[in-house]
């Protein structure tokens, strides 16, 4: 019976082709977009739990308190001291590790320098993770201050060879290390990642800041490894006026955090975990459910609607002894067989995305062939959706009269109500039509910020970061930049202009009152032609000038400022900033400097000899490339023990909306996916009922009906549907995105041109896709169908 | 074999009864060949059904080999289908799917009869009806007459005690439609077979044994074919 059974299933694929092409094209781009995800989910899933220690490693975490003990803030950084003190105060804690954030030191050997990703960590470190050492080991890798630990592939950058322990390394060009271990290359999915690893007594021997004890400042992640079975509640109760203790003037408390939560669940609000990248794991997930569904509502539906032509079949086989169960079991099996089929096909299909999703998050997923949990998966995922997908066909089938079936008096549409498969197609499109808002709103939302003025022209400017012997020579290079005519202008500053890095409060001025004290202002330092570099517009005043001894005290204010500030005639007024009596000698227009979607900040430009950054006008009527390379060939001349870092203002902002445009392009894809696979089914779906309508055209036709009179009859039920789904998927589209952009503070409405735009495309989708089957019924001739009825 | 008592199908609509079937009694005897007629609208196919359990009646009492099955679990009734039933059609209602040794073979499968006895017992259809060659071929590859064969074939496979045929020969022309008759005459005659068959054509009900002559839902006449042909 089950051989007859694959057989005749095998048969009815193959004789109705367009149907299992639409069967398997929908449930294929439907399952490998739910592996894909559940991969992804997985992956994040598994973020910080490879280690051994994994679930006793705590991170030390900070809620800052305003005045009435409310928690404004929660941050993951901590004081140098609190490592020591915790150790010190709790038998509790067994280990710990202060870590640095990750960042970018300069590797040289005799024969290779280059930058690679670095922490400065305690030697417990190795301790909390254990790390696959090639070489060296971890009792003893960072017990000596100018150790350093690589990993496999930045052992093969540096030395093209794994085999490097004892090799030396000169690092930042201040200190001499000595290689002592290699380790495999670390997951992606690791909080505290990393190409090599230093000492923090390097750190502090490098520095003079990390050395002395302070309890003001947070600047390090204060990683923990706890006893088994500590009641991480009775620690953090504990912990309840800790750092008070230690700094009476401290509006801060202590608590401890698990390592393996904070990547899911790291976004905090008054002190307590909101959420943090499980929502993204949560709509993804949430997308790639809806797909599949609306893959196997493709399924039900065609299946459903085949009714006629499977019903001789099923009274014949209910003559001859069939029970239901015989009939169910036969329309399941060919349910597992085209998800079977889809199955292989999605498997494909994955191997062709997983590089493009891999890129478009930024993360590393392999399909594993040999991983028995990925196959135990993929039965699970292939059982799931050939039971979804084969359940309502299979009682629906079976339950025929066989009379009625044998009879073709089984009929589906009846006056105007709602058929379980009307219901499932007003599904489907409802989820196509909320996407649909939800990529006209994101990008509405993108374009929105991008058209916002920029405040300068980040066009053929760019930055190179400030470092080695550029900063004994900045004028030579300012000089040899100019006149080698790749460079118009050039000038240094403490930050890049595409990034906010510094703010200050505690401004004085004439006539401000008490709670002025409190605006935070963004700053930035520079010397000379930062403003003609970058062409920030100048409104009043004047900008910093050689002429002008005095200008090295002096400051810039933004327009936002001025205005926060409520200054009259405010060049030449001197302003108290940080200490300091300060001219203020212009105003100029504000600039975006953080998240553009941020409510821009006032701003002060001050004059000061401190940088990181130096910022280059390129020569507009020179070619992009050659002024690239004559700029890093000066710079490779002055400065040769670094690496040329060339980056392009342009690029760099472009960054910032990285999150939403990630959302977009999976908005773009999941939505087009869905919408595809909706109108396979709504292909499928009118081509069975306008084939079963053929005799009424065909009389209708006699009767005098013209073509566009049967079309617009034979449309009208489906666009029916559209159009309640259309009404349904509105107002949800609406309430999702309108949560959306809350998160913006600067943000586009949702107007009805959104609502009209996405109606008006759906409708369009979806007439052509019916009209493909209409018109053809339409076209036929009368007599060729009355003649076999 | 089969009783009817006061078997009564009416469908009622806004409160009206429309009567299809009324008071019809009988007995049919294991071994009779009973060719039921009458007008179009009669209630012949109705009889039929009701006959082939894939109707209910309305009212009324019907024993199936001494057993009443008016209302009959769905469990017994698809284990008289398995057992002793066999279904002819006018439109012959092969599975287009399957082909003609599949189409015969289906009925088996459910009795769930072993391999090798349904390969002989197919094998002996087969030849019995001539059709070996065409044994790998689709029904829609067959002639009407050739269809119908492979129709009584399948219905003869599970071994039923009655075969119940509505309009066999309708679709036919007429040498195969008396091919077919003569093949229901033979089964009956030879292997006992019960036949009841639904038929608008007097010559081929004069292949049976026995003829209930039906108008508007009632039997007008019940008929020995010996006593026709005297």
């Amino acid at each position: 019976m089950f051989r007859l059974n694959l057989k005749i299933a095998i048969r009815n694929l193959y004789k109705n082709k367009v149907y299992t092409f639409i069967n398997i094209g929908g449930l294929a781009i439907g399952l490998a977009s739910c592996l894909l995800l559940i991969l992804y989910a997985q992956y994040e899933w598994n973020y910080d739990k490879q280690y051994r220690n994994s679930q006793n490693l705590y991170q030390a975490m900070i809620n800052f308190k305003d005045g009435n003990g409310n928690i404004t803030r929660t941050i993951d950084l901590t004081q140098n001291v609190m490592l020591e003190s915790l150790k010190g105060d709790f038998s509790e804690v067994l280990d710990g590790s202060r870590v640095t954030n990750l960042y970018k030191r300069l590797i040289s050997t005799k024969e290779n320098s280059l930058k690679l990703n670095n922490r400065y960590v305690d030697a417990d470190f190795l301790k909390l993770f254990n790390f696959k050492f090639i070489s060296g080991n971890s009792i003893n890798a960072l017990n000596e201050p100018n150790s350093i630990i690589l990993t496999e592939s930045s052992a093969r950058k540096i030395f093209g060879k794994t085999d490097v322990v004892n090799q030396n390394i000169r690092f930042e060009n201040q200190a001499e290390l000595k290689v002592t271990g290699v380790i495999k290359d670390l997951p992606t999915n690791i909080t505290y990642g990393f190409e090599t690893l230093t000492t923090f007594k390097l750190y502090e021997n490098l520095n003079v800041w990390p050395k002395k004890p302070n309890w003001g400042n947070h600047d390090y992640y204060t990683l923990l490894k706890l006893g088994d079975h500590t009641d991480i509640n009775a620690f953090n109760l504990k912990l309840k006026g800790y750092v008070g203790k230690h700094y009476p003037n401290a509006k801060e408390e202590v608590f401890i955090y698990p390592l393996t939560k904070l990547h899911l669940y790291g976004e905090f609000a008054n002190g307590k975990s909101n959420g943090g990248n499980i929502k993204q794991v949560q709509l993804l997930v949430g997308l790639s459910l809806g797909i599949l569904l609306i893959a196997c509502i493709n399924f039900m539906n065609l299946a459903t609607a085949s009714t006629q032509s499977r019903g001789k079949e099923i009274g014949v086989k209910k003559t001859m002894g069939a029970t239901r169960t015989d009939l169910i079991f036969q329309f399941m099996i060919e349910s597992f067989m085209l998800t079977f089929i889809s199955i292989l096909v999605s498997i494909i299909l994955l191997e062709f995305a997983l590089p493009k999703f891999n890129q478009l998050l930024d993360i590393e997923i392999v399909f594993n062939y040999l991983s028995p949990a990925n196959w135990i998966l993929i039965c699970g995922v292939f059982i799931a959706t050939g039971i979804i997908s084969g359940s309502y066909p299979s009682f629906y089938l079976s339950g025929f009269n066989a009379i009625k079936a044998l009879k073709k008096t089984l009929n589906f549409t009846n006056g105007y109500s709602l058929t379980f498969r009307q219901i499932l197609v007003i599904i489907q499109f409802s989820f196509s039509i909320i996407l649909i808002v939800a990529t006209i709103t994101i990008y509405k939302q993108i374009q929105f910020i991008n058209n916002k003025p920029i405040g300068y022209q980040s066009n053929g400017l760019i930055e190179i970061p400030h470092e080695g012997m550029l900063y004994q020579k900045f004028n030579l290079l300012k000089s040899k930049l100019l006149s080698s005519n790749a460079a118009i202008s050039v000038a240094q500053s403490s930050g890049s202009l595409s990034s906010k890095n510094s703010t200050t409060r505690g401004l004085i001025w004439d006539g401000m009152n008490e709670s002025d004290k409190l605006i935070d202002f963004d700053q930035i330092f520079t010397t000379y032609d930062f403003l003609k570099t970058s062409n920030i517009k100048l409104l009043y005043g004047r900008d910093f000038s050689e002429k002008f001894a005095s200008d090295t005290s002096a400051i810039l204010l933004s327009k936002t400022a001025l205005k926060l500030m409520r200054l009259n005639n405010p060049v030449g007024k001197t302003i108290s900033y940080q200490g300091d009596k300060r001219n203020v000698i212009g105003i100029f227009e504000d600039i975006i400097w953080d998240n553009p979607s941020k409510i821009v900040p006032p701003m002060v430009i001050a004059f000061a000899d401190i940088s990181d950054v130096i910022t280059i006008r390129l020569n507009p009527k020179e070619s992009l490339t050659k002024s690239v390379q004559t700029i890093s060939d000066v710079i490779k001349e002055i400065n040769p023990n670094f690496p040329v870092e060339i980056k392009f203002i342009d690029s760099l902002n472009e960054d910032k909306l990285k999150k939403e445009r990630i959302l977009s392009t999976l908005a773009n894809l999941f939505g087009g996916l869905a919408i595809f696979i909706s109108c396979l089914g709504l292909f499928g779906l009118s081509s069975f009922s306008t084939t079963q309508r053929m005799k009424e055209v065909s009389i209708r036709k006699i009767l005098g009906a013209s073509v566009n009179e049967l079309m617009i009859l034979l449309s009208k039920s489906f666009i029916k549907l559209i159009l309640l789904a259309i009404i349904i998927a509105l107002p949800i589209a609406y309430f999702i995105m309108d949560k959306w952009l809350q998160k913006f503070e600067l943000r586009t409405s949702i107007d009805y041109t959104i609502f009209i735009l996405s109606a008006i495309f759906i409708i369009a989708i979806a007439v052509i896709t019916i009209s493909l089957q209409t018109y053809r019924v339409a076209k036929i001739k009368a007599v060729d169908t009355l003649k076999y009825d | 074999m089969i009783e009817l008592k006061n078997i009564e199908k009416y469908y009622s609509s806004k409160g009206i009864k429309h009567y299809v079937l009324r008071h019809v009694t009988t007995t049919i005897k294991q071994g009779e060949f009973v060719s039921i007629m009458g007008p179009s609208g009669a209630g012949k196919s109705t009889l039929l059904n009701i006959l082939g359990m894939l109707e209910e009646p309305t009212y009324g009492d019907y024993e199936f080999m001494g057993e009443n099955v008016t209302s009959l679990n769905e469990r017994k009734r698809i284990e008289l289908y398995r057992n002793h039933i066999g279904f002819v059609f006018q439109a012959y209602h092969l599975i287009d799917e399957m082909t003609v040794y599949e189409n015969i073979e289906a009925p088996l499968l459910y009795k769930k009869v072993g391999s090798s006895e349904r390969a002989s017992r197919i094998a002996n259809l087969l030849d019995r009806f001539n059709i070996v060659a065409k044994k790998d071929l689709f029904p829609n590859q067959l002639s009407g007459g050739q269809q119908q064969l492979v129709g009584i074939a399948r219905a003869l496979a599970a071994q039923p005690s009655i075969i119940l045929a509505d309009e066999p020969t309708g679709n036919l022309q007429s040498a195969q439609a008396e091919e077919i008759m003569q093949l229901f005459q033979k089964l009956n005659k030879e292997d006992g077979i019960t036949i009841i068959q639904v038929t608008h054509s007097e010559k081929n009900a004069e292949y049976g044994s026995r003829i209930l002559n039906i108008a508007d839902g009632v039997v007008k006449d019940d008929i020995r074919v010996e006593n026709v042909l005297k």
